[in-house]
């Protein structure tokens, strides 16, 4: 895709000027959508994305120029585009090292690759989420299936002689289901997805069973009444739960924050920031998973790291540049939508690890307080901690027994207060899919979690 | 371009389809971020990209593409039908024949393609310079950008359509965080305009150290119902999420609660939301909408009173209506879809303070975070982490964080007692004034 003469001269141009560092990221990448709504199959769509990112290092700050005209005499525009403009007092200008062509070795064997998988199929798995919904109740109105499939083709390599290339593909669908009684509207959804081609729905996730399952959440939504207000305990249930932790904790842990000063962990490795019974690790190594890859996107072998060690801060995920910034070795947490942003750290697959408490005991132990079965997203403001996020699917408890679901609650809270309020952590650990936001873009993350219990917590609710 | 364009159309025909439209977004753009006087970031780029769809057996089909090869000739015309074949939405699709005049919209500013980098850099540091020296109690910057933008639509039809338009953005976007003690507060405050002259350092550094400063030592309320007024920002996110249910697609898929509502009330008398594409100062205004449909202005809510939703040209034949030029794309590879435009409530006659005064006692919330997840278009439900300030006596008293406001927004557009004068659009094409909402839900400490 990227010859390596070609790549070695563009390498040449961008520094040309005195830039410290150079490097070229180049993708094309494939992917299908479908839409299925109103019964009806009514978007097939397909797209291809093409272009490269120049990036460029003076000192600690990076020049990031990016085009979709990756011919020879493009990618030379591109990088004299960010040659221009390097300002420097230093004399005598760096030149690309030779590449050492880097052999990554592919742990995510994919079985049927999206372009090899028949569209009708695809649709099929939409129909069979949408049936299985609809059966639920007569009080589903409308249930909303999606599917998307991409295959990236990325080229990645710097003035330091790394060459690296690497394909990832994705598979993922969504069903949202919509329970109506005329003067209300109520929804659930799920998303499942992994880095998987078209096998992901003959191997490991049943699209009737999840279309039966948001058509009864929302269904039972639609007769929940309003969430009550105040704090109280929270018990918090497995796999999208986790969100709580990549909210409340995760970004605040991205040298992204953390280089600049403005995280509230920003100096604190090796105290004690959560509870003891926290154990919080980021692994960008599980094979397939949704937030997994071979390389990240600055072309580093991805990582499992612990972040937080019974309690202790252990480590923060660091991309290149924020390494040089905070004098530390990058993670291979650099990230990135596409070419149209430059890397920076994220989280992969995040989860709190596995405790040693009962399920049972934690709500029987809890006296009054929420159990938050499925979580909605929510966000953060790291210089803060202050987050956010949805309760989709919430029960209240009283004297230690799960009673009536409740419906229109949102967890508020400071990162650094919720995770020493941690209390108990469960057996078993789940991880969900998201699409997470941040400054170079929408890049795909698990969430993870087994059960746990927050000793107190602000429920917005608005009875 | 035009020869990949011309190749891209009689390869289409070549293959059976009936119609065919390629939709070329071009966007030149630049944008930078410092940290403690330093450029941490600084991006440069031009991105094509084309949208391509067609009509086969009276089917629409979609695909896109980034690379303008002979391979992407192919992948096109072959996603086109392929998508076309498997489609079974039975409504009635259109491509428009763009035969009505399009206003002449002043949306280009030359000027701002001729300020340099340097002129840039210099008002983004200028502006983090005034930030952190605003107040002692103002640490870091955390957050400093500015982006300027050129981006040209052009749709061309098999039809004979071929038009076009170009528009000019800038912003300046900063973030100061003020410390004193353990408190830690950050303000944001940006300016979007189609003017560089327009973006002014000392008005936005100035601005958001002094929210920084203001939302120091905030505290949380007691969880309990209180009088609120929304300050014009928090009105517009939230007007924002919930626009979708003006939608005629949204209505028609049953996925909103005001289908059947034409010509009933639905909000207080005070209310009248208008969608208006011919207002330049605001940032969504352009000469003709994603399907190529000339632009017009309509009234929305008028009075109290639910008087149209949005359409495009295939809802609008469902409804047996005209379309109101609302057709839109979120990018050259999207799908077409409905969306407002300029999008505002109108002003009321009092001033700001004039409302605090009516209010006397309760709560102003000044920003809402988390709307993705704590808002639902659906249902109309919102439970969101809100920031702001008490009011006592008609007047500011305590900064106020760590709360959640809960209600509904169909419930709230009834409960809307007076809008301020302030009307503002502050993220480009959503406007609101301040409003005096009635009593909701707090659930603080």
């Amino acid at each position: 895709m990227l010859d390596q003469t070609v790549a070695r001269d563009v390498l040449d141009a961008a520094l040309s000027t005195g830039g410290d560092f150079a490097e070229i990221f180049m993708e094309d990448k494939r992917a299908n959508s479908l839409v299925l709504q109103s019964n009806r199959l009514e978007k097939v769509n397909s797209g291809r994305t093409h272009g490269a990112g120049i990036r460029v290092y003076v000192g600690l700050n990076a020049i990031y120029t990016y085009t979709n005209d990756t011919s020879r005499e493009g990618l030379l525009n591109c990088a004299k585009q960010a040659a221009l403009a390097v300002k420097t007092q230093k004399t005598g200008i760096v030149t690309a090292s030779p590449f050492a062509v880097a052999n990554i070795k592919n742990i995510h064997h994919i079985k049927i690759t999206p372009s090899e998988a028949q569209t009708r199929s695809k649709a099929d798995v939409l129909r069979a989420a949408n049936a299985a919904a609809r059966l639920t109740s007569d009080e589903i109105s409308q249930v909303i299936c999606s599917y998307s499939d991409s295959e990236q083709d990325v080229v990645i390599c710097n003035s330091e002689g790394l060459y690296v290339t690497d394909r990832r593909t994705y598979s993922r669908m969504a069903c949202q289901a919509v329970a109506a009684s005329g003067t209300e509207n109520q929804a659930a959804s799920a998303g499942p997805g992994a880095m998987m081609g078209f096998e992901l729905f003959l191997d490991r996730v049943d699209p009737a069973k999840v279309g039966k399952e948001v058509g009864e959440a929302a269904v039972k939504m639609l007769h929940a009444p309003v969430c009550p207000s105040g704090v109280m305990p929270v018990v918090i249930d497995n796999g999208f739960g986790g969100v709580i932790f990549h909210e409340a904790c995760g970004h605040s842990l991205e040298a992204t924050s953390v280089a600049f000063n403005i995280s509230e962990f920003a100096g604190k490795l090796g105290q004690q920031i959560a509870a003891p019974c926290v154990t919080a690790i980021d692994d960008g190594t599980i094979p397939n998973e949704w937030g997994s890859e071979n390389v990240d996107d600055e072309g580093m072998p991805t990582t499992k790291l612990v972040l937080i060690e019974n309690g202790i801060l252990k480590n923060y995920m660091i991309d290149h540049l924020n390494g040089k910034r905070m004098g530390m070795a990058p993670t291979g947490s650099g990230r990135r939508q596409d070419y149209t942003f430059a890397p920076t750290s994220r989280m992969r697959n995040t989860y709190i690890a596995p405790g040693n408490d009962s399920n049972e005991e934690m709500i029987s132990t809890m006296g009054d307080g929420l159990y938050a079965a499925k979580l909605g997203g929510g966000s953060v403001n790291p210089a803060t901690g202050e987050f956010n996020f949805a309760v989709n699917e919430g029960y209240l408890v009283k004297d230690g027994k799960i009673t009536t679901p409740v419906r229109g609650a949102s967890l508020i809270g400071k990162g650094a207060d919720i995770i020493m309020q941690i209390d108990r952590v469960g057996k078993d650990m789940q991880m969900a899919q998201g699409v997470c936001g941040s400054q170079s873009g929408s890049v795909f993350t698990n969430v993870g979690q087994p059960m746990i219990r927050v000793k107190s917590m602000t429920v917005g609710g608005r009875a | 371009m035009q020869n990949f364009l011309d190749k891209l159309m009689q390869a289409a025909k070549a293959s059976g389809i009936e119609a065919a439209e390629a939709y070329i977004a071009k966007q030149d753009s630049f944008s930078a971020r410092s940290n403690k006087g330093e450029i941490t970031e600084y991006k440069s780029n031009t991105k094509h990209g084309l949208g391509f769809r067609g009509l086969k057996n009276g089917r629409m089909g979609y695909a896109s593409t980034e690379a303008f090869d002979d391979e992407a000739i192919d992948q096109l015309v072959k996603g086109v039908l392929e998508s076309a074949e498997l489609c079974e939405d039975t409504d009635t699709e259109f491509l428009y024949d763009g035969k009505d005049e399009v206003p002449t919209l002043d949306l280009y500013n030359a000027r701002l393609d001729d300020v340099t980098a340097t002129e840039k850099l210099e008002l983004l540091l200028n502006t983090e310079k005034i930030a952190s020296e605003y107040d002692e109690k103002i640490d870091n910057v955390g957050y400093n950008m500015m982006t300027t933008g050129k981006h040209t639509l052009r749709i061309v039809n098999t039809y004979g359509m071929d038009r076009s338009f170009t528009e000019s953005l800038c912003m300046l976007l900063t973030g100061p965080i003020a410390k004193d003690g353990d408190s830690v507060s950050v303000g944001y405050y940006g300016k979007l305009s189609r003017d560089f002259d327009q973006l002014n350092a000392q008005a936005v550094a100035s601005e958001a150290a002094q929210r920084a400063i203001d939302g120091l030592h905030a505290k949380s309320l007691p969880s309990g119902k209180y009088r609120v007024i929304m300050h014009h920002e928090t009105m517009a996110s939230l007007l924002e999420v919930f626009a979708k249910i003006f939608s005629a697609e949204t209505a028609q898929k049953g996925l909103s609660l005001l289908k059947g509502k034409l010509g009933e009330c639905i909000a207080a008398p005070c209310v009248t939301l208008v969608d208006d594409p011919l207002l330049v100062t605001a940032l969504e205004a352009r000469p003709f909408d994603a399907e190529g449909v000339p632009s017009k202005a309509h009234t929305v809510i008028e009075n109290g009173v639910f008087k149209t939703f949005l359409h495009n040209l295939k809802t609008a034949y469902k409804d047996g209506v005209e379309t109101t030029g609302n057709a839109a794309k979120a990018g050259y590879a999207s799908s077409v879809y409905v969306s407002p435009s300029n999008f505002y409530f109108k002003a009321g006659t009092k001033s700001f303070n004039a409302l605090l005064k009516d209010v006397s006692d309760g709560v102003v919330i000044t920003e809402v975070s988390g709307l993705h997840a704590g808002a639902n278009a659906v249902s109309g439900d919102f439970s969101l982490l809100s920031k702001g300030y008490t009011i006592k006596d008609g007047v500011r008293d305590q900064a106020v964080e760590q709360i959640t406001v809960a209600g509904n927004y169909y419930e709230l557009l009834s409960s809307i007692r007076e809008f301020a004068d302030d009307l503002t659009f502050p993220d480009g094409g959503i406007g609101c004034p301040s409003a005096d909402v009635g009593e909701l839900s707090i659930s603080g400490s």
